[in-house]
């Protein structure tokens, strides 16, 4: 009895705060809920119109492929750069192995708002230090050069700080495997005569594999549903260049007052969501890296 | 593995780049806001700075509101944290302590649930805290904090409490303690560094927190620091001086708490799942 009276606050702050939500997004996906319906607090149910209209909508879908993209182009840069910096890691010297690590904590730690304005400043179209510096090198035709004129460019440069946030917790998780390879091992196959590539290849990628599997599918799994970065750079602008999933559910939402086909949007995300993290939780298993 | 002289030189001077290109924006943050108004808005290529003031940094504390939005984010933050740390320190006990039916379920739950995408539950939660005439107040805030740190921090903290041995408790229990004064007089103290690192980790989300701060709180002296640091460019134009000093604030209780528990961050991470 003790046990489950002493889980019991944590299940029903659970249930009330991460299981009603799930439901009710759930249940107001197939409601018609704008503002009349919120102010008069009529239940209207549509069926599945909400879906028929999101999935209808080329908007939607347009959304959608360059949220994958974005994505994607953000999971590959992180993933390949953190265990480029891990590996880097093990072959320097103290001092400035430590100097790389409190570089890499400090990009980390950094609030992701601050991060952000900080980004924007840096690529102002008037005083900005890259255009000044590009200036400099004498490419002129960057002064006042608006980087975030197209919605490719604004999202290169939303992807550009995710990468650079999101890159020392790999390159940290990845370096954490590597030195737990026994040196033995290293040194039975410099004895063997292996060069650097086939070391890396017989020893330590086996060793690093299931770490980078797992964090893999975490960085999917948070730049997919990535809001504030992409919202406070341009707001999803410039003219939607740079709306994601997460973005049009708020505008959707909260900006134009359609809660129904928002929480669609949010149903058809939680889906994707949902496939990625049993993906993960599979692997997390089978990997031993936690006990159950 | 040996590396020959020159290879180390070579790794040196490339990780001495990687570490300045990573500093980078956290050096600008800085040195702007320690730029006097005039080299901001100048386009002289200015790498390093030529002067100093901290004109921005009492600008930024002294522009109205700042100490309530201030006051907003520890308040939120640190009550969200603290409610996830009690609560969630009595699960982690639970599970770590007592064998009982759909302990395997529970732990299940807890894994998934860190997973859980918050973000993508903003409608239902706005609802409710309408519902619950909780909008533009503090405590809907600190209600999604709380569920979004709770399943982490159990977590974490049950492995913490997993890593003492139960050998202490018991021996104390045959020295005279109860139950509750063994785990109290014994676990509890070496549980400290447990603590610490899940709350400061919880802190930190409740702290970078936006989509939920900016859509719940409409009242200007109800918003927390993101949100307000979101709204400088368009309130304060091209103040950029000012944004950095604010933000370089914004920043710097984060990194001291990052610093101070970064090690046991990583070594509990695959494991744990740490939120984004």
């Amino acid at each position: 009895m003790v046990p489950y009276l002493l889980m019991s606050p944590a299940l029903l702050a659970i249930a009330a705060l991460l299981g009603l939500p799930a439901v009710l997004v759930l249940i107001t996906s197939f409601q018609k809920l704008d503002l009349g319906e919120l102010v008069t607090g009529r239940t209207v149910w549509v069926g599945i119109d909400n879906f028929k209209t999101v999935l209808s909508d080329p908007a939607f879908w347009g959304d959608t492929v360059r949220t994958v993209l974005f994505t994607a182009g953000c999971v590959v840069s992180t993933m390949i750069l953190g265990l480029l910096i891990a590996l880097l890691l093990t072959k320097l010297g103290k001092a400035i192995r430590i100097f790389l690590q409190v570089a890499l904590v400090l990009a980390w730690a950094m609030p992701i708002l601050a991060a952000t304005t900080v980004f924007q400043w840096m690529f102002d179209t008037h005083y900005g230090i890259l255009n000044k510096t590009l200036i400099q090198l004498g490419f002129t035709s960057f002064r006042d050069h608006d980087w975030f004129s197209t919605g490719s460019s604004t999202l290169i440069i939303i992807g550009i700080l995710i990468v650079w946030q999101a890159t020392p917790f790999v390159a940290f998780t990845v370096y954490a495997g590597l030195v737990s390879i026994p040196g033995e091992v290293y040194e039975a196959s410099a004895l063997d005569g292996a060069n650097a590539w086939q070391t890396f290849r017989s020893v330590s990628w086996p060793g690093i594999a299931p770490i980078v599997a797992l964090t893999t599918f975490l960085q999917l799994l948070w730049d997919f549903k990535v809001f504030s970065q992409v919202w406070a750079i341009k707001q999803g602008g410039p003219n939607g260049g740079s709306t994601t999933l997460p973005v049009l559910q708020y505008l959707d939402g909260i900006a134009n007052n359609h809660f129904g086909t928002a929480a669609a949007v949010s149903v058809l995300m939680i889906v994707i969501i949902v496939v990625i993290t049993a993906t993960y939780v599979k692997m997390l298993l089978r990997s031993q890296e936690v006990d159950i | 593995m040996r590396t020959s002289r020159g290879k180390r030189i070579g790794f040196s001077i490339v990780a001495v780049v990687v570490a300045l290109i990573f500093l980078f924006p956290v050096y600008w943050m800085a040195s702007s806001a320690f730029k006097p108004n005039l080299d901001i808005i100048s386009t002289n290529f200015d790498l390093f700075p030529s002067s100093f003031t901290g004109q921005h940094f009492v600008d930024a504390v002294t522009r109205p509101n700042f100490l309530t939005f201030l006051a907003n984010s520890l308040i939120v933050s640190l009550t969200a944290v603290l409610a996830s740390l009690v609560i969630g320190v009595l699960m982690a006990v639970a599970l770590a302590r007592f064998k009982f039916k759909g302990r395997r379920g529970f732990l299940m739950l807890l894994l998934v649930a860190q997973l859980a995408p918050f973000e993508a539950m903003l409608i239902p939660f706005y609802l409710i805290m309408r519902d619950l005439n909780l909008l533009n107040q503090l405590p809907s805030l600190i209600l999604v904090y709380f569920g979004a740190t709770l399943p982490f921090t159990a977590w974490t903290l049950r492995g913490f409490v997993h890593g003492i041995p139960v050998d202490l408790e018991e021996s104390a229990m045959v020295d005279g303690c109860g139950r509750w004064q063994a785990f109290r007089r014994v676990t509890l103290p070496l549980l400290g560094p447990g603590l610490v690192a899940t709350s400061v980790f919880g802190f930190i989300t409740a702290w970078n927190e936006f989509l939920y701060a900016l859509v719940f709180m409409q009242d200007t002296d109800k918003f927390t620091l993101p949100v307000w640091l979101s709204t400088f460019q368009t309130v304060f134009s091209t103040d950029w001086g000012g944004t950095m000093a604010a933000s370089t604030l914004f920043t710097v209780p984060v990194v001291v708490f990052f610093l101070i528990v970064q090690r046991n961050l990583v070594a509990g991470v695959t494991a744990g799942a740490v939120k984004g």
